[in-house]
């Protein structure tokens, strides 16, 4: 009698390739941390040791003390009603000066809140200071990708306000 | 006379060509990461202004309790040891990369005295422009407005 003989197949087996792909997927979706790319600019003064001679009563200290809040030329005030108090100022000075000094035990974030409102606001060209909003970004995103070779995006915007924050360090020096 | 059964269909969903597809998946996950050049978790001030920061930038990362980790965009961070390192760290990028901003990734509590000493470091090392990180703030806008 012949016996039936079994033959082994002879294909890999691949149908659990799939499982082991999604696991995969999966392991990387899972351990995968998105990178935070954006922020706010910040230029430094270009190569030069004698910064600009800023006399103290021409420009708007805006002071944060050591629990955050804000004084703009030593009265407390709102981060919303900062814009307000300047822009009849900028309207008639588009220049002035805002320096930023933050209390060495002020916490980062506050003064990083007090530079955003104040890079928010943008003096036109026909001299209006306006602040811009969240919602705006996507104007400044468009303008940004239209912009063509010479053109720069403040004739668009605005120009930015004169913000500057000096170190400790230049405040020992400079002011005193 | 009685018909033979119609010969039935078998009821499965080709499989086959589902490893095809998770690969091809994994092939495009692995060709479009990036990957972070300092993995240090800080939770970031908000902000509502936010620009895109260039991909080849120095970081240096300040942790609420004071760490300082430093790359000049090359390779992974290193700790430093002192804040006072980090003026020499800035001259060298400076040397070697003089375009490259410097991308301040600070915690939202980390006390400005440290973040001035940073500062403070970028300037005297005269890199020109820095980034300051932060995460989008998000704005209720009035109703009707």
């Amino acid at each position: 009698m012949k016996l039936k003989q079994n033959k082994p197949s002879d294909e890999i087996p691949t149908s659990s390739m799939a499982d082991i792909a999604f696991l995969l997927i999966v392991y990387f979706m899972v351990t995968t941390t998105f990178a935070a790319t954006r922020g706010l600019d910040f230029a430094l003064p270009k190569d030069d040791d004698t910064p600009p001679i800023v006399e103290k009563e021409d420009s708007v200290l805006v002071e944060v003390n050591a629990f955050g809040d804000v004084l703009v030329d030593q009265k407390p005030t709102e981060l919303e009603d900062i814009f307000d108090y300047l822009k009849p100022k900028l309207e008639r000075n588009p220049k002035k000066p805002v320096i930023i000094k933050p209390d060495p035990e002020a916490p980062y974030g506050s003064m990083v809140k007090v530079f955003d409102t104040l890079r928010r606001i943008k003096i036109k060209i026909d001299g209006t200071a306006v602040s811009v909003r969240e919602i705006d970004m996507k104007i400044i995103q468009e303008a940004e990708a239209e912009l063509e070779e010479g053109e720069n995006l403040e004739s668009i915007l605005g120009k930015d306000v004169n913000v500057s924050i000096p170190t400790q360090r230049e405040i020992e020096s400079f002011w005193y | 006379m009685r018909l033979k059964r119609r010969h039935e269909s078998a009821a499965v969903i080709p499989t086959a060509s589902m490893a095809d597809i998770a690969f091809l998946l994994i092939v495009f996950f692995m060709v479009t990461i990036t990957f972070e050049k300092d993995k240090t978790q800080v939770a970031l001030p908000k902000t509502e202004l936010r620009f895109e920061v260039p991909k080849e930038a120095a970081y240096i990362s300040v942790t609420n309790n004071g760490q300082i980790r430093v790359t000049n965009g090359e390779h992974m961070s290193t700790p430093l040891d002192s804040i006072d390192d980090v003026v020499s760290f800035a001259a060298n990028l400076v040397v070697e990369f003089p375009d490259r901003p410097v991308v301040l990734k600070a915690d939202d509590n980390v006390p400005y005295r440290n973040i001035d000493e940073v500062i403070d470091s970028l300037k005297q090392a005269k890199v020109e422009l820095i980034y300051l990180l932060s995460e989008q703030e998000r704005v209720d806008t009035p109703s009707g407005g």
